[in-house]
């Protein structure tokens, strides 16, 4: 009797939200895969891929967004709205991280267990298979401290160059075809990163998890600038840092405080919040990052089951409670009452689409939104 | 043994005109299992005006008539793709056998094909087309199916057919000849919507199951996000003052949609009319009162405790309101908008870009829903007369398909030998062969159009033993037998008719009437022993007993040595008493040993025997 109520009343609880969801979205669409995925990576406008993290037997999938989503013009005549699987692939380890090498056909995992990088190629031949095609050795097996989440970070170029690694202290930049490392981050430290991105053709920023900042350029063999937290007494000694392409860098500590600094200064408090954290705290998924489609927003995950949009421009320099502009609590009202608190686990903008996100919770749900922004 | 599966001119192929995306196919599938030949489906291609809609028969035979050719045609399911052909099939390529479907399926199969004939006929003009009668003389030759009831079509071939789900009266079908077995899916989906259950089938393990690849392949959006993008377009359009048409077929998603759109009212409060014409309720009313097993646990529940369309807020429409004003949202047949009343409030409605029509599901070529849903905005109506299409044009499609997760779960509940995929699709599946492969351990064959797939079975042959036999083999003791560690028994296989029956030889050959004949092998060896007979023997069974260890070897009072069942006499030979002779004697079952025997005892025998 008691469980009989508790799905009716799970059930009320999701037609609410489907309700809500008709003014606060303008697309919604809710899939399960079979399996939870981690990573979430664009590998062309239409396409992204996912993979599993089973600590064996893993599968990566390439999936077609839906046409319906896809068609701005006549979309009402369209009635597709399902994720085909275009491609697919198995892999012995658990997928921590899977970046697309821009231009070409090519992934690169890594399954946080080691800093070697597996190299795959996504179709071709006509055929639906990924295929392994190689690896690229990241710093040797020395003995290393066992660290929480020590996983690589891996930024691609055009030019078919990775650069990687799992902490400062081994970051360094690969030519895929001949292996041929051609940069190393010169520092004394060995934090684990949080982030890699380029913000130019070869300049790029490494974040870590101490908060510190790396900015560099892999052609010059100068040392790289550092730019510590603009921390306060009583700040967090952990954060997730995260640059926009545009060299802005917000960091985001487990407890909840952000700090954004702009592109001139990284190491600069332009702005400071205080982001809500559900009681639990943080996962060790997720993260925050930049929408690349709107100044000064970011998306934040991993705290709990929501995922959370905030603008930036309008954090003071003290800090302060900010709300969110928008919430996206799909994977959390869907989850089955008696299963385990669902966390999710990715998160990631639409390269083009100002306000579509993709996001993926423990459960297997994978989530594809187009907000409505209320305060417009 | 082997199974020939041709894969006859099924094709996927999206047929994108101007954004509207709407993919056709046909399925037609002639297998060979046993020695019978079965076709399964038989549709028509939408997406062509030509002949290349039909299915190509003369792949079967070259002199017309499919009578002798096939055992049996099967139809899982009435949407047009999989019997929009049969008509022309039966009546004109010729087949008189029987035609296999659901209930359900036999009900409204004629129908839709009267409709889909009228539209190709009447409106497009086509001249070589089946004609109402043929659509009846075919109808005749139908057999109906019953769920999970097991159908004799002769002595050898039988077929059984499970709930598929995706629309009234789907079926999947289990084919059976001899000790070799087929399943076709057709199309199915294995999560229940408001109004068809699940599919579902036992562990028959049947040889090969059939199935689409495009499930494999997708994942479906939920069907909450689908009614939410449905019911927001109806609100988008009823708060603007629009009024909203959908055209509809009297069945399955109709009371879904209607079931959708009476909760959300009530939600909201909404005071906008919706109607549902009478013409629809009661052809509804009267399927779902024959049908009533075919839905699901929930509409089952709801119809036993009222009329099926008592709604609170859904009520029934007369034509006159059409010119009402304010919003309004209406459902209407027929569902591609080819005649009858949901044409005519279409016409009155197209002109104003407030409204909004829904299509609901696939429409045929030359009807005003297929065009519509092309983009066309301009439409020549009858009279010349041209029709400006501003309203707003929405395609959704309700249809209950399984996905990658469903087919994998449909294999786990099947537990098929063999998994054969049908596509349409050039490029090479080797990632989703490999993942059923690797999952399963079985084989996955996905042959493209007309091509040929032989699926290789190992077929159990059960054997009938005798009691006797069994008894005989359980008192010899030992670990019981299992399948991993056989144990090697001996007996008689006796092949009468089709049954086998394994007995001991003795019981054989009383069964046969036959005598048995024991042959016994006799060997003379002479030996030179100055010893007497008896200690000559003696002597024998101690050279016996230590070469032979682990036989039984006695020296029995009556003056022989036995060497299991091996006979050994002494005699003394006549002219001289050191020469002895030997006389070994055997059966054949001992010939072996016997041999041994008679070559080790020629050697004579060693001294220092005692």
């Amino acid at each position: 009797m008691r469980s009989e109520m508790e799905a009716t009343d799970f059930q009320d609880a999701l037609d609410d939200w489907f309700m809500e969801s008709m003014k606060t979205y303008k697309d919604l669409h809710v899939y399960q895969l079979e399996d939870p995925t981690q990573v979430l990576e664009w590998t062309s406008g239409k396409t992204v891929c996912v993979a599993g993290f089973h600590p064996s037997k893993n599968e990566i999938l390439q999936l077609h967004l839906p046409r319906k989503l896809l068609a701005d013009e006549n979309k009402g005549l369209c009635a597709e709205r399902d994720f085909k699987v275009v491609h697919g692939g198995f892999t012995d380890g658990p997928v921590r991280c899977l970046t697309h090498v821009p231009g070409t056909r090519c992934i690169v995992t890594n399954d946080g267990l080691t800093s070697d990088l597996q190299v795959w190629s996504v179709g071709g031949d006509d055929s639906d298979a990924i295929k392994l095609t190689g690896r690229v050795k990241g710093r040797s097996n020395r003995r290393r401290r066992s660290l929480p989440g020590a996983v690589c970070r891996v930024a691609a170029t055009r030019s078919s160059q990775v650069l990687h690694g799992a902490a400062s202290g081994d970051v360094r930049l690969t030519e895929l075809t001949s292996g041929q490392v051609l940069y190393t981050l010169e520092t004394d430290s060995d934090e684990p990163l949080s982030s890699l991105r380029f913000v130019g053709d070869a300049v790029f920023l490494a974040g870590c998890s101490n908060g510190n900042v790396y900015v560099a350029d892999t052609r010059t063999p100068a040392p790289p600038r550092l730019h510590p937290p603009p921390t306060s007494p009583g700040d967090p000694a952990l954060w997730q840092t995260e640059a926009s392409p545009g060299g802005a860098v917000v960091r985001l500590s487990a407890c909840g405080r952000a700090v954004m600094s702009d592109t001139r200064s990284p190491g600069g408090a332009a702005g400071r919040a205080r982001l809500e954290v559900p009681p639990g705290g943080r996962g060790q998924e997720g993260g925050v990052s930049w929408a690349p489609a709107l100044d000064s927003c970011i998306a934040v995950s991993g705290f709990g089951a929501a995922v959370r949009i905030y603008d930036t421009s309008a954090w003071p320099t003290e800090p302060r409670d900010v709300p969110p502009l928008f919430e996206h609590r799909g994977h959390a009202v869907s989850s089955q009452p008696a299963a385990a608190a669902v966390l999710v686990t990715a998160h990631v903008w639409h390269p083009e689409r100002p306000r579509t996100l993709l996001s993926a919770a423990s459960d297997g749900s994978v989530h594809l939104w187009d907000w409505i922004d209320g305060s417009q | 043994m082997i199974h020939k599966l041709t894969l006859q001119d099924h094709a996927t192929q999206p047929h994108t005109v101007r954004g509207a995306g709407q993919d056709v196919g046909r399925s037609c599938i002639l297998v060979s299992i046993g020695g019978k030949n079965i076709m399964l489906d038989c549709g028509m291609h939408m997406g062509y005006n030509d002949d290349r809609r039909f299915p190509d028969f003369s792949y079967i035979t070259q002199n017309g008539r499919l009578t002798e050719f096939l055992d049996c045609v099967i139809i899982s399911h009435f949407h047009l793709d999989h019997c929009g052909a049969l008509p022309f099939m039966s009546e004109m390529v010729g087949y008189d056998g029987p035609i296999y479907m659901t209930h359900p399926t036999k009900a409204i199969c004629p129908i839709l094909l009267e409709d889909f004939r009228k539209i190709t006929v009447d409106k497009k003009g086509e001249t070589n087309f089946f004609t109402s009668q043929m659509i009846k003389d075919c109808m005749k030759k139908v057999v109906p199916l019953n769920l999970h009831q097991t159908v004799q079509v002769d002595d050898e071939l039988e077929i059984k057919a499970y709930y598929a789900g995706h629309v009234l009266g789907a079926a999947m079908v289990h084919i059976k000849v001899g000790s070799e077995s087929v399943v076709y899916t057709g199309d199915y989906n294995m999560t229940p919507d408001r109004h068809l259950g699940a599919a579902w089938i036992d562990k028959c393990r049947p040889d090969l199951l059939i199935s689409e690849s495009t499930y494999a392949t997708t994942i479906r959006d939920s069907k909450r996000c689908r009614e939410r993008d449905f019911l927001k377009k109806v609100h988008e359009s009823i708060e603007r003052g629009g009024k909203v048409l959908i055209p509809v077929f009297a069945l399955g998603r109709a009371q879904e949609l209607c079931i959708l759109l009476e909760t959300f009212w009530e939600r909201m409060n909404l005071k906008a009319p919706i109607y549902f014409s009478t013409g629809l309720t009661e052809k509804a009313n009267h399927y779902y009162k024959l049908f009533i097993t075919w839905t699901n646990q929930k509409i089952r529940k709801t119809f036993v405790q009222r009329n099926m369309f008592e709604f609170k807020h859904i009520k029934a429409f007369d034509r006159s309101y059409a010119d009402n004003p304010g919003p309004m949202v209406v459902f209407a047949t027929p569902g591609m908008l080819h005649a009858g009343q949901s044409l005519q409030i279409f016409k009155k409605w197209a002109g104003n870009e407030k409204n909004m029509v829904i299509m609901p599901g696939y429409c045929v070529q030359g009807t005003i829903g297929h065009k519509i849903l092309n983009g066309q905005r301009k439409l020549e109506m009858e009279g010349r007369s041209t029709l400006d299409v501003k309203l707003q044009v929405e395609y959704m499609s309700f249809s209950a398909h399984a996905d990658a997760k469903g087919i994998m779960q449909l294999i786990r509940m099947a537990e098929p030998r063999n998994m054969l995929l049908v596509h349409g699709e050039a490029v090479k599946m080797e990632f989703l062969k490999g993942k059923i492969e690797q999952e399963f351990s079985i084989d996955c064959h996905m042959p493209a159009n007309g091509e040929t797939v032989a699926v290789t079975t190992n077929p159990s042959v059960p054997v009938d033993i005798s009691l006797n036999l069994l008894k005989r083999e359980m008192a010899l003791g030992g670990p019981l037998p299992d399948p991993k560690k056989p144990r090697t028994m001996h007996g008689t296989l006796i092949m009468k008719e089709n049954s086998l029956k394994l007995v001991s030889s003795e019981q054989a050959l009383k069964e046969l009437g036959l005598n048995e004949h024991q042959l016994r092998f006799t060997c003379r060896v002479q030996l030179q022993d100055p010893h007497s007979d008896s200690d000559t023997l003696h002597r024998i069974y101690t050279h016996l007993k230590s070469v032979l260890k682990g036989y039984t070897i006695q020296h029995l009072p009556d003056g022989t040595v036995m060497v299991e069942s091996i006979v050994i006499k002494v005699s003394s030979c006549a002219e001289d008493a050191n020469t002895k002779v030997l006389l070994l004697s055997w059966s054949y079952q001992d010939e072996d040993l016997g041999s041994f025997l008679s070559t080790l005892l020629k050697k004579g025998l060693p001294s220092g025997l005692c």
